[in-house]
């Protein structure tokens, strides 16, 4: 306090740190997710200046020509699958982290084919969704999340990639990722996952609800 | 791990929690500054050269989450600002947290809650916060002196209560 008995500057923020520093936080996400997304950041960039250069160098007729060669058809490495839609990283720990670029449409059968290469069994498809009633029980074990899921349905904001961790390893015997992407009518993308048996689900391109034991995502397109 | 990897790692574990914090002084919503907070540290590991020389690492990482949400708080504004958070029941009080404080801190201009916040959490000086926020020192004092103010009202409501009758 002050000598006309008011707090005094310091009383206050320090007093404003208490009460932000009691509100909860979550634990950091695990780094090696982090610098997948930086390393699948750092690509595009380094993708997208090289189609620059290109095409300020052999003019826009090239420059289109390009847009094949450095768009749809992946650029493989031992460790690293990279499309315009997502980047497929495989980790030392086994595991693999699938970075979503939002503002591409998500290509189903490409991932499909490359999550299998990982060890991954996988059906990832677009405009439909498939499920086993019940679901295998798991899926926790075997995908983690960036964001991480909030409810039944999560948010994910303009700009952010998100990132799927897949535990090969953990996936119990006889089952399936299920892998679902929508594009709305808002212009964003809906992601639906869960675990299905291999010999026993259905498939439906009836927009889903939130999956009772998965995880679903809605991807806001900018401006909207 | 190579020695960035191992540098970068140890950046990480160090800066989270100081950096979530102040984003979410700043945007209220936790779980979308937890969103924009990781997306940024994504960023400072693809420029990791460029940041690790920064005069303030977990500045770059601070300033970049706000700005990567930035035009989508913009567009909810306020609404989503105090809606997105769960305010503390009054028996929150024990551990320090104070919901009319906080509430009284996420009614500040943006501008106040930022320079709040960086000084609360990264312990910038009103230089390293103008650099940060391309503003002039004079203003940040300004900003500061005003929300500091702000929130000392919240904190003395008897006196205040005295002073209205």
């Amino acid at each position: 306090m002050n000598v006309h008995g008011e707090m005094s500057d310091a009383d206050v923020l320090r007093a404003a740190s208490r009460s932000l520093s009691a509100l909860p936080m979550a634990s950091p996400p695990d780094v090696q997710s982090i610098m997948a997304r930086g390393r699948a950041r750092r690509r595009r960039r380094l993708s997208a200046a090289a189609g620059l250069s290109a095409a300020a160098a052999a003019g826009t007729v090239l420059a289109l020509g390009l847009t094949g060669i450095l768009g749809p058809s992946p650029a493989r490495s031992t460790a690293t699958i990279r499309t315009a839609s997502f980047t497929l990283v495989s980790n030392a720990n086994g595991t693999a982290t699938l970075t979503i670029n939002a503002t591409e449409l998500l290509d189903a059968a490409a991932l499909q084919n490359d999550l299998q290469q990982y060890g991954i069994p996988a059906m990832v498809t677009s405009g439909s969704f498939c499920s086993s009633v019940p679901p295998p029980a798991g899926f926790s074990q075997v995908v983690s999340f960036y964001p991480r899921p909030t409810g039944s349905r999560t948010l994910v904001p303009p700009g952010t990639h998100p990132t799927v961790t897949f535990s090969p390893s953990a996936m119990p015997a006889g089952t399936e990722l299920s892998f679902g992407v929508f594009q709305l009518s808002s212009g964003g993308q809906q992601a639906d996952f869960m675990l299905i048996n291999s010999s026993s689900y259905t498939c439906s391109s009836t927009l889903p609800g939130p999956p009772p034991d998965g995880a679903q995502f809605q991807i806001v397109r900018p401006g909207s | 791990m190579s020695d960035q990897q191992t540098e970068f790692a140890d950046f990480f574990q160090a800066s989270w929690e100081p950096c979530l914090r102040t984003v979410v002084a700043v945007v209220g919503g936790p779980q979308l500054a937890e969103d924009q907070v990781a997306e940024a540290f994504a960023k400072a590991w693809a420029l990791w050269p460029k940041v690790r020389r920064h005069p303030a690492p977990r500045a770059w990482v601070v300033r970049t989450a706000l700005n990567t949400g930035a035009s989508w708080w913009r567009r909810r504004g306020r609404e989503v600002l105090l809606a997105d958070h769960d305010l503390a029941a009054p028996g929150d009080l024990d551990s320090g947290l104070d919901s009319g404080l906080l509430t009284a801190i996420w009614r500040l201009p943006i501008r106040q809650r930022e320079v709040i916040a960086l000084r609360i959490f990264l312990d910038l000086d009103t230089a390293t916060i103008a650099r940060q926020l391309g503003i002039e020192a004079g203003t940040v004092r300004m900003h500061l002196s005003r929300g500091v103010s702000a929130l000392r009202h919240e904190l003395t409501p008897t006196r205040n209560m005295e002073a209205g009758r």
